[in-house]
């Protein structure tokens, strides 16, 4: 299991090879808030998108780029706040600061995608870093997911000011997330696993006059 | 009872709905799209309160924000009460129920009245200061029966069944006001593609131009406004915000506006397909550039009785008329400085009510509005003002005689006029409280008797705002300033075609402010400056004769201006009187300044739903739920919720703290125990100078530090002071975890990058947050190895896996880092493993703990046993002011390192080495039943004179059940010298308590049980 891809780096798959229970960090706020269900009426959908693989990649942005083409088919988005994706729309990349940005695949493909980032990336200064189980991505779909957002985050989220394919780390009700729009409906927000209850609790509040529903 | 007052035609009102409202428990009616104002009036209510100080009578006064008398606590429940709402201002629903804000037993039979009456002479400014100062401490007990008997209003004492938002919005432009140059402006930046904001505090957006008797394009002044409105209405980059206040003015053009989303449907909001929607929500609008369509306030005259009910403003006269078609009165007497007034007297004339005279302080008007007074045969009298009204409850009456306003002197027999209504107005006063908000002092304009306001950059201000009053160059105004606006902001937009408008020629006003009586104005009826708080002319003058001569003092000493009316209507009067009497000019006294709130803003607004159990986040661990689920008590640890205790329940009866903490803390010392330890800020480092740069942020050494080991390190401010500890694994050659704790987590984060980035960029090294990707669960106690043994595969072997070495493995099938470091100083595994598995493995270990005796503990167990052990808690046992050498950890400094460290240089000066420092030590009470009080002040000589000189406290202290006494850690002077001396602890009760000096550690000394 463990990997000494290089000594200098201690790397190794945090999933289990087992069939193991596995929480996300929604699993307490779904048991104890509930899941308010998606009607006819609901003008903001909810949706969790859990146990995804989440990496954070640090270090310059062109060898960065060249390694990822390499390994994953596409590069860093081309500007600060933004977003570059694969065709599926499953895999992307989102730009975080000056030298990190914020790699989200499907659940599983983290662990093989480090290694081979590493071995690509060679002697560069970088550094990756695995953070799947701190975070969680949920969707937010609607007529008034964006009105939702307004009562949440001091950023603008008006189209003209967050075009499809920006990102940001905001600050969102008391806590900070990261907010992102890869398409035209559809809002996404990582939000960290120790936040991830009371940023759902106030969704659900901010939400209840659209209706809000939760997919499961 | 039928609306009296009420015209049988005109007005914006919808006659055909009725609604029923309670006033001071009577009930009334009147009509949809009436305010409550404008209601009571239809109705013939005179008084709608009594006056804050000397409890006089009162009736409505303006039609909008700056209403002074008519503040009403709303709610017919104990729920619902809403205090201090301006009738003006409170859309008519059916049910309504509102009471006056003060009066008591009511407001027609006031007893409060009598003190007014007997004590109004004997109530100069100041008068609770002189009266009640002395002795100070009885201040408390009069200030709560003055409180009781003035008063403004109540909170419900019951839970709001309301809920309320906060909306972030951005725009171009922000428009507040709605009123000709309002719309004029928004509309032009509208057409030029801007996103615009255009609010307005009225229910209905068009401002003046709803009760306005010009023309615009031949047509009613209103219907150009209906148009604009449905433009703006149709066009996605305009969000138009009726019933909305623009509160206050804050610093980068961030303007909050309050939006009354459901007080004119009803008390609590209405239900909505099973949701109450926000009843009012708080738009923080973060604008480009901010246009001030504000509008002015008309100024009403300073005369005797002038706050008698009867007693109007000319502008709010004909809003009641046009707008709502209620005629306040039979007889009107309106006493004027200038043109536009004379417009109430000819929509009283319109109403087919009798207009007695109209009192102009000019000698010769001569304006159209004029030519068309006297042409419908109203008797204007020249050169003259009113004096005062007559009347008890009502005006009955008003005296009139010619004045010399220049020398300040009646100059002619005083005529009465019998009349029920007195409207008046000396002018209009450009609202310029929010510009003054930005901090910018506002400048005197003679041209037009008033003060503009002064734009700091980004700030513009159109129409009766800057003071053109006159409609046509209102509106051109309104465009251009948007054009300008944009402009700014790099955006180009073209004035708008404007409307036609007759032209009127009107007179030049003339300044008038307070009348002159023929009596001084100390002896003379009184003459009300600022209703709302009940200050007269004779009070700002008594206040210049006591040497108040600053304007900013003469408010505070009168009281003029203040709370929910900010000198709205009285303040320039004010000004004028005091400079009046300082023998100075207007501009030479200055303004006072205006403050947000604009208007009293619900509470419930401003916090939105940052309350109840959304007041503050709440961190949980990935094994929270099992927490809750086992009783735990908790404990908040910066946001986090720890697990402070895991009381039982014995016999039907719950553990107290100490018995559950007792059980805890021997489970760890005898079986073993469980804690979860995810909260600790846990950043990965990677680099590879990444041992580098841990030798220069620790104390201690890095250089050797073998993959695969872990080591204690100490952190400190530049100031040599500890900042944080915490332990620090080598997980690969570049590759480190470094732990902090719970608390200092971002801390740390923010003082590493700020280092990396400021001071040695040059250094090849990353930190990220890894805290909530991995939990952490600490087990620990002599059993320890055996429970893990059960579920793991690494090897846990003492001789392989050595105190503080971390290892690799799985444990419970899931892939695990476990590092034995001890907090508890018994054998101890940290295991960590990515959160989502955590309460599998967790779950698991409880599985096969049972024989063991496994047994969660708190963080107050994992206090003691630290304690007991001598570790130290930063934040807990420190302070920013001990340094490691005081804490004893000279082996965690290392001295002789290569390349400096933080805090190095600091620990070198001569205070930094002193060796009477306070510093940390072990207390013995002498009692072992005694805990000592932490914060406790410890002293060498309790019979010493006090003051005694107080030599360190207790940092930590606790029971210990191992030892079976109480134990703590403490700070004393020079105390690594004092072993076994004795202290003193003198507390509150008057006991004092002895303790020896003693090591810090009480338990295991040699530390051999962690190594086992």
């Amino acid at each position: 299991m463990s990997e000494h891809t290089a000594t200098w780096a201690n790397v190794y798959d945090v999933r289990p090879e087992t069939e193991v229970p596995a929480e996300s960090p929604l699993a307490w706020s779904c048991h104890h808030s509930g899941r308010p269900s998606v009607g006819a009426k609901s003008r903001v959908v909810l949706r969790e998108r859990a146990m995804l693989g989440h990496l954070i990649l640090r270090g310059g942005a062109i060898v960065l780029d060249e390694a990822l083409r390499q390994v994953l088919g596409f590069g860093l988005p081309a500007r600060p706040n933004s977003l570059s994706q694969d065709a599926s729309g499953e895999r992307s990349i989102q730009w975080l600061s000056p030298d990190e940005w914020l790699l989200i695949v499907p659940g599983g493909e983290e662990f093989e995608l480090e290694k081979r980032l590493r071995t690509a990336l060679g002697d560069a200064h970088y550094a990756i870093v695995n953070a799947s189980g701190g975070q969680t991505l949920i969707e937010l779909e609607g007529e008034c997911a964006r009105e939702l957002l307004m009562k949440s985050t001091p950023y603008d989220v008006h189209p003209e000011a967050f075009p499809v394919g920006k990102g940001v780390t905001t600050v969102f009700a008391k806590a900070n997330l990261i907010l992102r729009r890869p398409t035209e409906e559809r809002w996404e927000l990582v939000l960290r696993r120790s936040f991830a209850d009371y940023l759902y609790r106030w969704i659900l509040d901010a939400g209840a006059e659209y209706a809000i529903g939760v997919e499961a | 009872m039928s609306q009296v007052n009420r015209l049988r035609e005109g007005g914006r009102i919808d006659r055909a709905r009725t609604l029923s409202f309670t006033f001071n428990g009577k009930q009334y009616q009147g009509h949809a799209g009436d305010t409550l104002a404008s209601a009571l009036l239809a109705n013939g209510v005179d008084i709608v309160n009594r006056s804050f100080k000397y409890s006089r009578p009162r009736g409505i006064v303006a039609a909008g924000a700056e209403e002074p008398n008519a503040l009403v606590q709303l709610g017919s429940t104990e729920a619902a009460q809403v205090p201090n709402v301006r009738a003006t201002q409170q859309a008519l629903f059916d049910g309504l129920t509102a009471r006056s804000t003060n009066g008591w037993p009511n407001v027609q039979r006031d007893l409060m009245s009598l003190v007014g009456k007997l004590g109004g002479r004997f109530m100069p400014p100041g008068f609770y200061y002189k009266t009640f100062m002395a002795p100070a401490s009885m201040w408390m007990t009069y200030e709560k029966y003055i409180r009781k008997g003035a008063g403004l209003g109540r909170s419900p004492m019951e839970r709001d069944p309301d809920h309320y938002d906060h909306l972030n919005q951005h725009c171009d432009l922000l428009v507040i006001g709605a009123g000709p140059a309002g719309l004029a402006a928004a509309l032009t930046a509208a057409r030029g593609g801007a996103r615009v904001i255009l609010c307005d505090e009225q229910e209905e957006l068009g401002g003046s131009l709803l009760d306005s008797r010009e023309l615009l394009d031949h047509q009613p002044a209103a219907r150009w406004a209906e148009q604009v409105l449905a433009e703006l209405a149709g066009r996605d980059n305009v969000t138009l915000l009726p019933r909305t206040t623009a509160n206050g003015y804050h610093d980068h053009h961030f303007v909050t506006l309050h939006e009354r989303r459901t007080e004119h449907l009803g008390e609590t909001a209405p239900w909505v397909d099973g949701h109450r929607p926000s009843r009012s929500r708080m738009h923080r609008v973060r604008a480009g550039q901010v246009l001030l369509a504000t509008g002015a306030h008309e100024r009403p005259l300073v005369y005797g009785n002038n706050d008698l009910p009867g007693n109007l403003l000319a502008g709010a006269v004909s809003t009641y008329v046009r707008r709502y078609g209620v005629v306040p009165g039979n007889k009107l007497v309106l006493s004027t400085t200038n043109d536009h007034a004379y417009r109430a007297a000819l929509d009283w004339l319109d109403a087919g009510r009798e207009v007695v005279a109209i009192v102009d302080a000019r000698q010769a008007p001569d304006g159209e509005l004029v030519a068309q007074a006297r042409a419908r045969g109203i008797r204007i009298i020249t050169g003259s003002a009113v004096l005062e009204a007559r009347g008890s409850t009502r005006v009955s009456g008003a005296r009139v005689a010619t004045i010399d306003a220049e020398a300040f002197t009646v100059t002619g027999q005083a005529e009465t006029l019998a009349c029920d209504t007195l409207a008046s107005s000396g002018g209009y006063s450009p609202v310029i409280h929010l510009a003054s908000h930005t901090g910018a002092r506002p400048t005197w304009n003679d041209d037009i008797l008033g003060f503009v306001p002064s734009l700091v950059k980004g700030v513009h201000a159109a129409g009766s705002a800057r003071g053109i009053h006159d409609l046509a160059e209102g509106l051109a105004d309104g465009s251009a300033a948007a054009v300008k606006a944009l402009e700014a902001l790099g955006r180009t937009a073209q004035t708008i075609e404007l409307p036609q408008v007759d032209a009127r020629r009107e007179g030049a006003a003339c300044a008038l402010y307070q009348v002159p009586h023929e009596k001084p104005t100390l002896r003379g009826p009184k003459q009300f400056v600022d209703l709302q708080n009940d200050v007269t002319a004779a009070a700002i003058e008594l206040a210049t004769r006591e040497g108040f001569e600053s304007i900013e003092h003469v408010k505070r000493y009168t009281a003029m201006g203040f709370g929910t009316d900010q000198g709205k209507l009285g303040n320039i009067n004010g000004m004028a009187i005091a400079a009046r009497c300082l023998g100075k000019s207007i501009p030479e006294v200055g303004t006072t300044v205006f403050r947000p709130n604009y208007t009293p803003v619900t509470f419930g607004a401003i916090v939105g739903r940052h309350c109840r159990e959304l007041f503050d986040p709440e961190r949980y661990t990935a094994l929270h739920q099992w927490h809750v689920e086992h009783g735990a008590e908790f404990e908040d640890v910066g946001q986090w919720k720890r697990p402070w205790y895991f009381p039982k329940t014995v016999g039907g009866k719950q553990e107290s703290m100490h018995e559950a903490v007792a059980r805890e803390c021997l489970a760890v010392r005898e079986a073993v125990g469980i804690l979860d330890a995810s909260t600790l800020g846990k950043i990965d480092i990677q680099g590879p100078d990444a041992r580098e740069f841990l030798g220069r942020i620790y104390t201690n050494k890095w250089a050797k530090l073998e993959v695969g080991r872990a080591r204690y390190g100490l952190m400190c401010k530049d100031d040599g002071m500890l900042m944080d500890d915490g332990t620090t694994s080598c997980l690969g050659e570049n590759h480190f975890l470094m732990t902090t704790t719970t608390g200092g987590a971002a801390g740390v984060m923010e003082w590493l990058e700020l280092w990396h980035q400021t001071e040695w960029p040059e250094l090849d090294v990353t930190f990220t947050s890894v805290t909530d990707h991995w939990a952490t669960m600490t087990v620990t106690g002599p059993e320890a190895r055996k429970l893990l043994a059960e579920i793991t595969d690494i090897d846990l072997d003492r001789d392989t896996f050595k105190f503080m070495d971390w290892r690799e493995g799985k444990v419970a099938g899931v892939p695990a880092r476990v590092f034995r470091i001890s907090f508890t100083g018994e054998l101890a595994f940290e295991i960590n493993v990515q959160a989502n598995y955590a309460m599998h493995v967790w779950k698991t270990l409880f599985e096969h703990g049972d024989k063991y005796g496994l047994t969660p503990y708190g963080t107050e167990t994992m206090h003691v046993l630290r304690a007991e052990k001598g570790f130290i808690i930063a934040g807990q046992d420190t302070d920013g002011s001990v340094t490691p050498e005081d804490l004893g950890m000279q082996w965690a400094i290392g001295y002789d390192k290569p390349y400096s460290w933080i805090g190095k240089r600091a620990l070198s000066r001569p205070d930094t080495r002193r060796v009477d420092r306070k510093q940390l030590v072990g207390l013995k009470p002498k009692d072992p039943t005694v805990v000592l009080e932490e914060g406790a002040q410890i002293v060498f000589d309790p019979d010493h004179a006090i003051p005694m000189p107080m030599v360190g406290h207790v940092t930590s202290s606790y029971y210990s059940p191992t030892l079976e006494s109480g134990f703590a850690l403490a700070v004393v002077k020079g105390g690594h010298r004092r072993m076994g001396e004795t202290v003193y602890l003198p507390m509150v009760d008057g006991k004092t308590h002895a303790a020896e000096i003693v090591g810090t550690i009480f338990y295991d000394p040699k530390g051999e049980r962690q190594h086992v």
